[in-house]
């Protein structure tokens, strides 16, 4: 360990540590562009000058490493000067675009401009005027008078994804970001330049223009696109998800997450969304509150069940719940309805153990580990073929399935559907409407339920991690978890929580003393 | 707040409070029957109080040289709001100059408090608060104002033109 001096205050740090992860250590505040701690160092944006005891000149912060015993400053009147004009030149050619710019409220120009700004600009000649709304490729667009050149983005594409799309092209002044002719930026993490990129210059087809970052909301979670389980924050606002970036999570996903987990949010907007339970058949549907279709169909489970035995009733389960459910669902299934019938539904058996060798897995569910763990602790171990031989016998009358929340994962869901049938009740649980299901001749319940961002609970990931996420926010408030509807199928009632009560008592009482003293 | 006032000794006597008080009123009749202009008051739906042209009343949307809207919707307008009564979507215009353009600009009159921060926020002077203020409707949805209204009604003639010239700007090098 290192024994060093930032800007008076002790810091010991292991030997091969920068003068700028120094700062962070120490957690203090350092001014800088280019670096970024995923990234290798590129030494470009000359904006973390610090001032080292016995060197006549000031370094950067992000180059130099930590010696023993150096005595560091970044908040001497040369370093705040050299600041000063460090910003002023980057913002030379930087158009006043802000207005329209989509990364304004989260911009390092914008923010570092309060801090270090020179206010009164002594440039004479005009801008130079490059390229605008550059079409980079499926998923990114470029405003080449916005970059600064910090190289971010052309070291990610290099180190991270390997991919090499990108450049930086021309000099001087004329210098600009760019990808090579019929080579557009096209691979499955290009959205992570978006993330890191300091200023507008790169933004998310997705996201462009679609809210102003400032009105949005931030909810930690997990992403449920794959059994990887990169960390994730979520942007959300009262109209629903806008966006999914990653979070640093240095033993799952590091800095980035794939573009397709990006997408994740989209089956949770209302839009997407089985808003009001629909219980009937091809020829009459009905719609109607969930917790008491669920409660319907608890009636005609127990029906069956008394007529039939507990052969008859059958639990299908797919790897998209939180161990928490699975635990719930299971157990009430083997002790209220003496069922032991519970299948795991595999949706990609061939692309199952692919991997890309950064993030993606072929196993598109956030939590498979998890349900073969509560699965193997009920001593459940259930081939699917066992399901088929009995559907094709006949003797199981009422199918549950906990489907699929995120539906574009699961291609064999219309293979399914085909399977289930003869079944003679099917219990549908899913967060979305799904196909082909209202043309179902026999008695089918749809019932809602809420996805990963509406409950709390846990996934464990393929390492067998185990990550616990909060709710962030409630898109369709009426949906049930899956321990919540099966719970209503066993013919139990729902407790209330304390905090719900409380909240149920303070809509009772009057909107205004929730939020007095917030208005 | 309530005054107490205790009632002087001639209220007592009926008379003498009533015929001074109609003393004062036929006095205000003649005057105003033989001198009408002196009146302060106005026949209201007949005659309008003309504001100067610096009152803030309703809002403008100013448009450019070629009749498109000025607007790039920032949305600093709707976030500066106290009343939050400004609704805009975006979306992405075809030409790159423009970039971002509202495809919805709604304001609802009946939550404005007409405190004129939408114009002190805008960047680019696509709001301003007009003279108008006399906007009565039938219902409750005539009171959302859309693009089609704050921009181009007919009294408008055309539509209020920026001060602003994106090419001016353009060639100062902004």
């Amino acid at each position: 360990m290192l024994k060093c001096k930032i800007n008076g205050k002790e810091v010991e740090v292991p030997e091969g540590t920068s003068i700028i992860e120094a700062f962070k250590l120490s957690g203090q505040d350092i001014a800088h562009y280019c670096w970024h701690p995923g990234l290798s160092v590129a030494g470009v944006c000359r904006l973390c000058m610090v001032e080292i005891e016995g060197q006549p000149k000031l370094q950067i912060a992000c180059n130099t490493q930590v010696q023993d015993g150096m005595v560091i400053n970044n908040n001497s009147e040369t370093v705040k000067d050299v600041v000063r004009w460090g910003l002023d030149f980057h913002l030379i050619n930087h158009p006043l675009d802000c207005p329209i710019c989509d990364q304004a409220g989260e911009c390092g120009l914008q923010d570092q401009y309060m801090q270090f700004g020179k206010y009164t600009p002594e440039m004479a000649e005009r801008k130079v005027k490059k390229r605008k709304v550059v079409d980079l490729g499926p998923t990114v667009v470029l405003d080449t008078e916005r970059c600064i050149l910090c190289s971010r983005c052309v070291r990610f594409t290099d180190e991270v994804s390997k991919t090499h799309e990108l450049g930086i092209f021309n000099r001087g002044d004329r210098s600009e970001i760019g990808t090579f002719k019929d080579r557009p930026l096209d691979n499955k993490y290009s959205l992570n330049t978006v993330d890191i990129c300091p200023v507008g210059a790169l933004t998310s087809k997705d996201f462009r223009f679609r809210q102003r970052v400032w009105y949005l909301k931030t909810a930690e979670s997990v992403c449920p696109g794959c059994s990887t389980g990169c960390n994730v924050n979520v942007y959300y606002n009262e109209e629903g998800l806008w966006r999914v970036r990653p979070r640093y999570n240095a033993e799952v996903n590091g800095h980035w997450m794939c573009d397709e987990g990006r997408d994740t949010y989209k089956f949770v907007n209302r839009k997407a969304r089985l808003l009001e339970a629909r219980v009937g058949h091809k020829d009459s549907w009905q719609s109607e509150a969930p917790g008491s279709a669920a409660k319907q169909a608890g009636v005609k489970l127990k029906e069956v069940l008394e007529s039939e035995g507990p052969e008859s009733v059958a639990l299908v389960l797919t790897g998209q719940y939180t161990t928490e459910e699975y635990e719930a669902a299971i157990g009430l299934f083997q002790s209220e309805l003496n069922s032991t019938l519970i299948y795991h539904w595999v949706n990609n058996p061939e692309s199952f153990e692919d991997f890309d060798g950064l993030l993606l897995r072929g196993d598109k569910n956030p939590n498979t580990k998890g349900l073969l763990q509560a699965l193997e602790q009920a001593g459940i171990d259930r081939p699917w073929q066992d399901l088929l031989d009995r559907l094709k016998a006949g003797s199981i009358k009422t199918l549950v399935v906990a489907g699929p929340e995120n539906q574009s994962v699961f291609p064999d869901q219309l293979e399914k559907l085909e399977m289930f049938k003869e079944v003679e009740n099917l219990i549908w649980l899913t967060a979305g409407p799904v196909e082909g299901l209202e043309h179902r001749a026999k008695p089918t319940w749809q019932i809602p339920l809420k996805t990963y961002i509406e409950k709390a609970g846990s996934f464990v990931n393929h390492q067998g991690l185990k990550q616990s996420f909060q709710v962030g926010t409630i898109v369709v408030s009426s949906a049930l978890t899956l321990a919540e509807a099966v719970t209503l199928l066993a013919g139990q009632e729902l407790e209330l929580s304390a905090q719900d009560q409380i909240l149920q008592q303070n809509r009772k009482k009057n909107f205004f003393t929730e939020t007095r003293g917030a208005l | 707040m309530s005054i107490v006032k205790k009632p002087k000794a001639l209220s007592k006597w009926y008379l003498p409070g009533i015929l001074s008080g109609m003393g004062f009123t036929f006095k205000k009749l003649v005057t105003n029957l033989f001198n009408p202009k002196a009146m302060p008051t106005l026949n209201y739906p007949e005659e309008h109080y003309q504001y100067g042209p610096r009152f803030k009343g309703n809002h403008v949307l100013t448009v450019k040289k070629d009749g498109s809207l000025r607007c790039t919707a920032c949305m600093l307008c709707a976030t500066n709001c106290p009343a939050d009564c400004i609704k805009i979507v975006a979306s992405e215009h075809e030409d790159p100059t423009v970039e971002k353009y509202p495809i919805s600009y709604e304001i609802d009159m009946l939550r404005c408090v007409f405190c004129g921060f939408c114009e002190e926020a805008c960047p680019v002077d696509a709001i301003r608060m007009g003279p108008e203020w006399q906007t009565p409707a039938l219902n409750g949805s005539n009171f959302i104002y859309d693009i089609q209204h704050l921009a181009y009604r007919p009294n408008l003639k055309g539509g209020i033109q920026s001060r602003l010239d994106d090419e001016e700007r353009h060639k100062a090098g902004i």
